[in-house]
């Protein structure tokens, strides 16, 4: 008969007025005293997004926020989700451990991939090297350099045979790269590279970042100016939509907006407005919102505060529910339910980086506590270069220790109902869609970022961190407090620069041996389709098939759309 | 101040690598410690770097890079220095470079290397303290 049982609410009449006058008590004959005997080490505790970290929560605070249990808490994988997307959490669905790695040319790439998965990591995610990234071939001017640096070199689906040997893409959990500006083109070689494997789409799972618009504030590989840039991502959303609904298309970033400087709130309203884009741009083209918003999940990060990063996780779960329910009317609870990737790191150091290990790990374990779906952990040498591996491979034991050691995962949002987890999510909550709205009131993501409005928020956060930095208000053990070494330590992870030579060479031979006709005549079906309205992704497809290069469709489409000039936002201060 | 020249400095960011938060807010404290700033934003190749730095006459070009390809870029803006006849123009850099590299880079003519975790007013100091000394003693018609 649990349903005839009435629930006793903090908020009870009674009960709360007894409290009040013990806490008054308490402050008076109790904490008064002791602060005069021993004052506090600092005048307030301030968070990083500027909210005030009190000295302790009560049920007051609860009363004070007008808390619901069943309205702000609900259960897990029931709307507001802030208890977490799934009924039984990491008990029944554990998250997936992702490992983010590339470097040098495919075939030394490939031994590193094999190790990940032996170690056990559930997903590789492909770190490309930057002239990739920004559609330009090894043999390119621009690359020059820069092959093989940051992350992997991919010039054809010959790279991406290469890269996989020996690795079918259904023994992942998911399979993954960035492709932020280049969407249909990262996605195209997938599924090219699983027709070779002889797998259909529906063998396998794809992940992509996916996300052009954070990239114009907060990363800086863009290529295409950004309306059309924003028709690449949204092709290969609505692609997926039709196509692959069990792959994740696009994954919204805040983590980039916060690492410039934003503050994590911001970050999050600002990535939320850019996937809002990216559904009023799908749903002009006839989608329905229940078709597209359960393919997108978002990449949250909070890096200077523990609880802040449990928290957010909760507050933006609520936030993105609203969004799809009340702005868009979504009725599948899957469009509601806020999946989360997240990357553990923040404070590592150059100094003494063997400390970075338990910065990582904490970073990790908050992720966790805030029921993270998708996680990776950074290397904790990665602040010198490449990481090597042994540093890999503890990126990924950490994880493992966190899953099933310690009684981590044993049960749901282990935090929820204290007093200051559901403040602070609270509080949290109303700074995200607080901005959100301003973002909306500017016209949106794109008018905002053409105002200079997110860039500005980015500029401000990043000079404020810097200023408590050389303060001293933000410690960086073994940096600005207890620092013993001056010297930056040896032995970073080297690329070897003959690879630059080996690649090109590799792609010279893709250019001899393919069909010419093939490649010209897809690139042709590409132009036609990008001066048109059509979906990207199918011609794409076609020139990838046929070894077309990324530089040669990027080539095609700047020929169409033109190349994005950076505007510059700052103010007179500074030239 | 010994001189009433202000201090022109070019910041920058060669190569691919877009990560510029740690340029600009550099830049931003140079500026604000009275000096000129310009900032030539992303995806410089070491030649615009170069003739920018000539056309618009400054003391010092400010380098971030965190990609890595700082042995590729860093020797070829001072071989451009040189053969433009600006070896005056003082290079410092900042990013991602292993102390072996940094040690290499200094020993062809990058005046400092400063990594990430360095306080501003760190760079503040150097800058000033290069160019002022140099004003004052080397360059006596900028000196008023």
């Amino acid at each position: 008969m649990a349903d005839k049982v009435e629930i006793k609410t903090m908020t009870d009449e009674g009960k709360s007025k007894g409290f009040k006058e013990l806490e008054k008590a308490w402050q008076e004959e109790c904490l008064g005293p002791s602060l005069q005997a021993r004052p506090e080490g600092r005048e307030a505790f301030l968070t990083d997004i500027g909210l005030k970290i009190e000295r302790i929560y009560t049920p007051s605070d609860l009363e004070r926020i007008n808390f619901d249990c069943r309205r702000d808490l609900g259960f897990p994988g029931q709307y507001p989700f802030t208890r977490g997307i799934d009924p039984a959490m990491y008990r029944s669905n554990p998250w997936v451990i992702r490992a983010y790695s590339g470097f040098g040319e495919p075939k030394l790439c490939n031994e590193r991939y094999k190790k990940l998965i032996e170690w056990g990591a559930d997903e590789i995610v492909m770190a490309v090297d930057l002239p990739t990234q920004v559609g330009y071939d090894s043999d390119h001017l621009m690359a020059r350099g820069e092959v093989g640096k940051v992350g992997v070199a991919i010039d054809t689906l010959r790279d991406m045979e290469i890269l996989f040997e020996g690795i079918p893409l259904n023994t992942l959990k998911r399979v993954s790269m960035l492709g932020n500006s280049f969407g249909p083109a990262a996605l195209a070689l997938f599924i090219a590279l699983g027709e070779k494997q002889g797998l259909g789409p529906g063998d396998f799972v794809v992940d992509l970042q996916n996300d052009i618009l954070k990239e114009y504030v907060a990363r800086g590989t863009y290529i295409f100016p950004v309306r059309p840039s924003v028709r690449l991502t949204a092709d290969v959303i609505g692609y997926c939509a039709r196509h692959a609904r069990h792959w994740y298309p696009s994954t919204l970033c805040a983590n980039h907006i916060n690492a410039a400087g934003a503050g994590s709130s911001k970050a999050a309203a600002f990535a939320m407005a850019n996937g809002v884009c990216y559904i009023d741009h799908l749903l002009g083209k006839g989608y329905r919102i229940d078709e597209i918003a359960p393919l997108l999940s978002m990449f949250l990060d909070e890096r200077a505060d523990f609880f802040v990063a449990i928290c957010h996780f909760r507050a933006a779960r609520k936030v993105w529910a609203k969004i799809m329910k009340e702005r868009f009317k979504a009725e599948d609870p899957r469009s509601m339910a806020l999946k989360i990737t997240a990357y553990s790191h923040g404070g590592e150091t150059l100094l003494e980086p063997v400390n970075n290990i338990a910065r990582i790990t904490l970073a990790a374990l908050a992720y966790v506590l805030g029921g993270v779906q998708f996680l990776y952990n950074a290397s904790y040498d990665e602040v010198l270069g490449t990481p090597t591996e042994e540093a890999a491979k503890i990126a990924v034991r950490i994880q493992q220790i966190l899953a099933s050691e310690l009684g981590i995962a044993n049960t749901v949002d282990p935090l929820g109902g204290s007093y200051f987890i559901e403040t602070l999510t609270s509080q949290i909550e109303k700074q995200i869609m607080d901005e959100f709205e301003k973002v909306e009131a500017r016209g949106g993501a794109v008018s905002a970022i053409e105002q200079g409005y997110y860039l500005s928020a980015i500029m401000d956060g990043a000079n404020a961190r810097q200023r408590s930095f050389d303060r001293g208000e933000r410690v960086s053990v073994g940096v600005n407090k207890w620092r013993t070494e001056t010297q930056i330590p040896f032995g970073a992870f080297r690329i070897d620069p003959a690879l630059e030579k080996m690649q090109v060479e590799r792609l010279n031979k893709v250019k001899r041996e393919r069909n010419d006709k093939a490649v010209k005549d897809t690139l042709a079906y590409l132009r036609e389709t990008a001066m048109g309205e059509g979906n990207l992704v199918p011609p794409t497809l076609e020139a990838v098939r046929a070894y077309a290069t990324i530089g040669e469709i990027c080539d095609v489409l700047r020929g169409v759309f033109g190349e994005y000039q950076a505007r510059e936002y700052f103010g007179r201060s500074a030239g | 101040m010994m001189t009433t020249r202000r201090l022109r400095i070019l910041i920058g960011k060669v190569g691919l690598d877009g990560h510029e938060v740690g340029a600009r807010v550099v830049a931003k404290a140079l500026a604000d410690a009275g000096m000129e700033v310009i900032y030539a934003g992303l995806r410089q190749t070491p030649e615009m770097i170069v003739r920018t730095a000539i056309e618009e006459g400054v003391d010092l070009i400010g380098i971030s890079i965190l990609s890595g390809s700082h042995m590729t870029f860093f020797p070829e803006i001072l071989r451009l220095l040189k053969r433009y006849d600006a070896s005056d123009i003082h290079f410092i850099a900042g990013g991602i470079i292993p102390a072996e590299d940094v040690q290499a880079l200094k020993a062809i003519g990058v005046k400092e290397i400063f990594p990430p975790e360095t306080p501003t007013s760190a760079i503040v100091d150097f800058v000033k303290a290069l160019l002022l000394y140099e004003t004052v003693n080397m360059c006596p018609s900028v000196a008023s």
